[in-house]
């Protein structure tokens, strides 16, 4: 804390003292691209942290600017003008925000798809500016708009500008350590794992969008009062192109690489475009260059100096175990003739069985039995065709993230994590799920959250007290150590595994599969693992599920079934039905 | 007023077969290769501006084709070699990358011809009478042009072994890795083929339009929305999308104006990429 | 960085309090900066983006100016001394630039050849500091304070040119086709009077946005409309485009086209098999048929050799520009920007547009008409001493 108070004071004295060192006419200059560096700052946020490429930044730049060149110009320094123009800041957030809730909503990727919408609406917001001749002014803009409270763009904006610039690095930083930070950066890294930890990635991303309006609304508040005039241009594909490649070239995956990457490349060129005219090929090069060898940018020559800073450990805060775990455990599962179907392959063919009460189950069969695709039908990965599937009784009918509150993990057949996340944000990403309140997410105290669950399984698996390693550092077997720990410190009622022992040395197979066993008999749970070793299988099960080609083909304990003729028969290496 | 129906419709017509050789090349490089491809317009300027120099040292305009397919050819294969190689399956990257790519050579473009527009007389001049409506020969070559190279990739594409190897080097390209397929190679080829494509679709189109070195960014954003509408990796998708652009464009520029049309194909794209962002992807 | 870059707040606004002193003392004070030797104009031009193509006819233009004042002795005995800064850039980038030249360059006036955004942003950063010119055809109305004008309105490329097309070719049933934005919109609001005045009428009007280049539902309309005139309004490629398009549906040979904006670039693009019965309206043209600008071109073509640019009224209008502010000195006797302000009403000088006269801070001119022959542009008519319509008191 007090280091990141002291950093950020620090940046603003060196910024309020520039003016001294460099004169007049470059203040206003740098007071310029200062403005363009906070709408930066929300690309970075986006592309660098959460992994979305907003193409059209300069939309809400522009709407900022034009809101607020507007208000100014009516109201001029009566009182009215200030709440006109914290809406040049909310309505940017707002509309940002509204974009990317209605975009991400119920989808588990951010590819090229959202750039290139907000590429198109950047297009748009020009036409409109230059259409809209009555409220825009058109092509030629909105000009003579007054200054800002009395405050010359040539002198004291300049210390207004510098102070909201480091209020959004400060800002953007503690929101990068908060929770929330932690669970943007596992979307980068992860978004179908953070939604089967019950997340809605789509209601996160929207945030982060939001965010990211509300900066760029910001630049643009001050931009209309700075430069007395607002164009269209403000809202064009070339300023929102610019952002992206001021983000790049000084670094997206930290805070002052944009304002860095806008400052160098921004004034340079600036400068440099009268005396050499081909200074423009000098940058596209650079920028070439700067993406291949360099993707960091050049901030990423250095180390990261944010974000993942370590923090001393604090006294850590116990939470009770969820409530929800009922005393006869367990739900009951069932799947009623069900059928999956991807166009004319039949995946799963009507298949049913039931699960009434705690255990661990087992469900084996050939390759293309439908295992896997049992889990995927359970949770929402493949379409359900046909039939219905219970959960104590309810049809299931709901959203992937939304199957955690319900009691439900998963663990998948390759170990799915978050590389470049550490094991302690992995730890805390399942704690919090279902947990932790929307606002908490807010409050670094979550950080420090401990479980009875979590605290018995870290010394199950001392690896993992390691807690400022990444996960990208460890091994196969670990990595599938650390997402069942992941599944299991949600406290599930019903736990699916996909072949959770896949890779693991015969020492971590014992540890994990007494694990499995104990959390079961004290918590009362429902586990369906996918296994191949029989070995393993004998060892674990208390029923068996054997599929074959889609559907059921024998049910029952492991004598049961090692004496069925019919499973005998499949094995035996026949495909006979 | 049945000869205004007949030239409009020949418009529209044109305008989707003219649209949807402009977004051949892009439909090859961002389709098949996954490459966000922002340089496509500057591939376009590179055929036209192929076609002006034909036109300066006196030859034929005919010679421009071959011409085109030697220059974007061996700019392809130096761009794949010492770029996009690099780059494949980082989405973008490759954007940003590209991008960078197109100011370059709009630059050298500007560097070699000067900013100024230049002018391509038209290999052939005359109007053709269809239903008793006067309609420009040159168009009519060019469309009939475009079907038979649109129709010839398809048959290649359904047909070849060289396109087999292709769908299966997109396919899984571990698996062709490992059954022996030069997927590097490939990808070479295909990413030479879609500038190419391009390079042909500029020299096609300049002496109907302006020429200058600026001229590819609106070709650029164009062929983006035709491959979110109409889907890549399939030439039917390919002309689905053309012909919703071309047609809500010029179909809204004839009933309302021509800011309207711009408008609809602005919000038409945004309403398909959100609600079927996978379309873009989806072959049959 | 320069170390006079380096210029200090407090000193800046020193020296203007110490000129404005002065100036109400009555007494004469030459501006510290320049007193001892030349007379600096910055030169705003568009070196860079889409208006990049007239960067270099408009360099060459005003440095031919400047040769021509300084060896007549220069502007009050000071030579002139001119700086350029690329103008083809977004209007806070020229806000920017025309703050740089005025307060590190320190020039004693500004010259803009820019569109009308960036104009905006200039006189909001120059804020009638120092006398600025802007010099390009444009929309009309500006009366800024230190603001003068000598590029062609819509009332002067208009007002006498359409009569003469009806008188003279017979086009009464007019067509618009133009960019959407504000010079296109207020163009046409103009040129709608002069049709009517003729007993001419409207029969469609079109804006377009500026990355549209498929124009065949315009044709359309102009073949259905019986339009035997079309004024065009569109810029750049747009306008090469539609040309081209145009003359590619054979409409060429019945209907009339006028431009307000065609100049020989674009007649270039446009290409000599497109060019019939294309006429154009303009303050300058190269091949405009006088003594004083056949002086003019052989000067320039002296200058600036084999690969000199070609000459329009865009690139020329720089030339204008200076000429201007050296009249505006001459009459006022002194550099200083409130004479110049007092006495600047009036001012005339001659140049390759034929006598000019400053008026509500815009200028009387003539205005040519011109018909493509080719690829180059033939006057036909010259309307002499048009006034622009401005109101600037």
């Amino acid at each position: 804390m007090v280091f990141f108070i002291a950093r950020n004071l620090g940046l603003l004295a060196v910024l309020w003292t520039l003016p001294v060192l460099i004169g007049d006419y470059n203040t206003y200059q740098l007071g310029l691209y200062l403005l363009y560096a906070v709408a930066a700052v929300g690309v970075a946020v986006c592309w660098g942290q959460v992994g979305f490429l907003p193409l059209g930044q300069s939309v809400f730049f522009g709407l900022g600017a034009y809101i607020s060149g507007w208000s100014l110009r009516a109201f001029g320094e009566s009182w009215e003008v200030w709440p006109l123009l914290s809406l040049a800041v909310i309505v940017p957030a707002l509309s940002a925000w509204l974009i990317g809730w209605l975009v991400f909503q119920g989808k588990k990727e951010s590819g090229p798809y959202f750039s290139l919408i907000t590429l198109a609406l950047s297009m748009l917001a020009f036409q409109l500016a230059t259409s809209w001749n009555s409220i825009t002014g058109g092509f030629n803009g909105l000009s003579g708009i007054p200054e800002f409270g009395g405050l010359d763009s040539f002198g004291s904006l300049y210390y207004l500008i510098a102070f909201c610039l480091v209020l959004a690095l400060a800002g953007s930083s503690w929101l990068l350590q908060a929770p929330l930070g932690t669970l943007w950066r596992a979307i980068s890294q992860n978004e179908p794992r953070l939604v089967f930890l019950g997340y809605s990635t789509g209601t996160l991303k929207a945030l982060a969008f939001g965010y990211s309006g509300a900066l760029a609304g910001l630049g643009g508040m001050f931009y209309a009062p700075h430069q007395g005039l607002v164009t269209p241009d403000l809202c064009g594909f070339i300023l929102a192109a610019e952002l992206v490649v001021w983000t790049a070239v000084g670094g997206r995956k930290s805070l002052l690489g944009p304002v860095s990457g806008v400052v160098l490349v921004g004034l340079l060129t600036s400068e440099l475009r009268d005396v050499f005219a081909y200074w423009e090929v000098l940058v596209a090069l650079l920028f070439i260059g700067v993406v291949l060898y360099l993707p960091n940018g050049l901030s990423g020559i250095f180390k990261p100096l944010s974000g993942l800073k370590k923090t001393k450990i604090s006294p850590e805060i116990a939470i009770p175990a969820r409530s929800s775990v009922s005393a006869n455990g367990g739900l009951s599962l069932l799947f009623d003739n069900v059928s999956s179907q991807i166009g004319t392959v039949h995946i799963l063919n009507k298949l049913s069985f039931h699960i009434k009460t705690a255990g661990i189950y087992c469900m084996i069969g050939p390759n293309g039995a439908g295992k896997t695709s049992s889990f995927n039908v359970l949770s929402g990965e493949l379409p359900l065709s046909d039939g219905t599937i219970q959960i104590n009784g309810q049809p299931l009918k709901l959203a992937q993230h939304r199957l955690s509150a319900l009691g439900i993990s998963r663990k998948f057949q390759f170990p799915s994590i978050f590389p470049e996340l550490t094991l302690r944000e992995h730890l805390s990403i399942p704690l919090w799920s279902n947990q932790a309140k929307a606002h908490q997410y807010l409050d670094h105290r979550l950080h420090r959250w401990r479980s009875q669950v979590l605290s018995s399984l870290l010394i199950q698996f001392p690896f993992l007290s390691n807690q400022h390693n990444l996960a990208s550092a460890l091994s196969h077997g670990e990595r599938q150590i650390l997402e069942l720990v992941m599944t299991l410190i949600a406290e599930p009622k019903l736990l699916l595994l996909d072949e959770p022992c896949a890779g693991l040395s015969p020492q971590e197979t014992k540890h994990v599969i007494e694990t499995i066993r104990e959390i079961t008999q004290e918590n009362n749970l429902t586990v369906i693992i996918i296994e191949h070793d029989m070995q393993l299988v004998r060892e674990l099960a208390e029923h068996l599920f054997v599929l074959h080609q889609g559907n059921l083909l024998a049910e029952g304990n492991v004598l049961e079934i090692q004496n069925n003729e019919q499973v005998k028969a499949v094995y035996a290496g026949g495909s006979k039905t | 007023m049945e000869s205004l129906l007949v030239f409009n419709s020949l418009n529209i017509l044109y305008e989707v077969f003219s649209l949807l050789l402009v977004a051949l090349g892009l439909g090859i490089i961002f389709g098949l290769l996954r490459v966000m491809n922002m340089a496509h317009g500057e591939f376009i300027s590179l055929g036209a501006f192929t076609a002006v120099s034909c036109q300066m040292a006196g030859l034929s305009y005919w010679v421009a084709f071959p011409a085109t397919l030697v220059v974007c050819g061996s700019i392809g294969f130096l761009l794949e070699r010492f770029l996009i190689r690099q780059l494949y399956n980082r989405p973008f990257d490759t954007l940003v990358a590209t991008w960078g790519l197109s100011i370059l050579l709009r630059k050298l473009l500007e560097l070699g011809f000067g900013k100024g527009y230049q002018s391509l007389e038209l290999p052939l001049s005359g109007s053709v009478s269809i239903w008793g409506t006067g309609y420009p020969a040159y168009r009519l070559l060019l469309m009939g042009f475009i079907v038979i190279l649109v129709g010839g990739l398809t048959l290649w594409y359904n047909r070849s072994s060289a396109a087999m190897r292709v769908k299966a080097m997109i396919g899984n390209p571990e698996l062709a890795e490992s059954v022996g397929l030069n997927t590097q190679r490939l990808a070479c080829l295909t990413f030479i083929c879609g500038v190419c494509c391009a390079g042909l679709a500029g020299t096609l189109l300049a002496p109907l339009y302006s020429v200058y070195p600026a001229m590819g960014l609106d070709y650029l954003l164009r062929s983006f929305f035709i491959l979110v509408i109409g889907g890549v990796g399939n030439l039917w998708g390919l002309f689905t999308g053309a012909a919703i652009i071309g047609g809500l464009q010029s179909g809204l520029a004839v009933l309302v104006n021509q800011t309207a049309g711009y408008f609809a194909v602005l919000i038409v794209a945004i309403i398909f990429l959100w609600r079927n962002p996978d379309g873009i992807f989806h072959r049959a | 960085m320069k170390n006079e870059n380096n210029l200090n707040r407090r000193n800046f606004l020193l020296s203007t309090m110490a000129a404005s002193t002065a100036l109400a003392t009555g007494t004469s004070l030459l501006n510290p900066a320049s007193a001892a030797g030349s007379l600096k104009i910055g030169l705003m031009i568009p070196l860079s983006g889409p208006a990049g193509l007239f960067g270099p006819s408009s360099k060459n233009c005003a440095e031919l100016a400047a040769e021509t004042i300084n060896n007549r002795g220069g502007i009050m005995g000071r030579p002139v001394e001119l700086v350029f800064a690329d103008a083809g850039v977004p209007p806070a980038e020229a806000t920017k630039t025309a703050i740089r030249l005025m307060l590190s360059e320190r020039v004693d006036a500004i010259i803009g050849m820019h569109d009308s955004a960036v104009r905006a942003a200039v006189i909001g950063a120059l804020k009638a500091k120092i006398p600025y010119v802007y010099t390009p055809v444009y929309e009309g109305g500006e009366c800024a304070k230190n603001t003068y004008v000598v590029g062609e309105t819509p009332p002067q490329q208009l007002a006498p040119v359409i009569p003469w097309l009806a008188q003279n070719k017979g086009v009464n049933k007019w067509y618009m086709i133009g960019n959407d934005y504000n010079w296109p919109r207020l163009s046409n609001e103009a040129a709608k009077s002069y049709i009517a005045s003729v007993g001419g009428k409207v029969v469609g009007e079109q804006y377009l946005p500026f990355d549209v280049n498929n124009f065949d539902a315009n044709i359309a309309q102009i073949k259905d409309s019986g339009a035997n005139g079309v004024l065009i309004t569109l810029v750049g490629g747009a306008s090469v485009g539609f040309n081209r398009s145009f003359a590619g549906f054979g409409l060429a040979d019945s209907v009339y086209r006028l431009g307000t904006l065609i100049e020989e670039n674009t007649l270039l693009g446009i290409g000599a098999e497109n060019s019939k019965n294309l006429f154009s309206s303009a303050g300058y043209f190269g091949n405009i048929n006088t003594l004083e600008n056949q002086n003019f071109v052989q000067r320039f073509q002296e200058k600036f050799g084999a690969k000199a640019p070609v000459l329009n009224t865009l690139g020329q209008s720089c030339y204008q520009g200076v000429l201007l502010l050296e009249a505006m000195a001459k009459r006022a006797g002194q550099w200083d920007k409130a004479k110049l302000a007092a006495t600047a009403e009036g001012t005339t000088f001659d140049s390759p547009r034929g006598t000019v006269t400053l008026r509500n801070r815009h200028v009387d001119t003539n205005v040519y008409l011109a018909e493509a022959n080719g690829v180059s542009f033939e006057v036909v008519k010259t309307f002499p001493n048009i006034g622009s319509g401005a109101t600037c008191s």
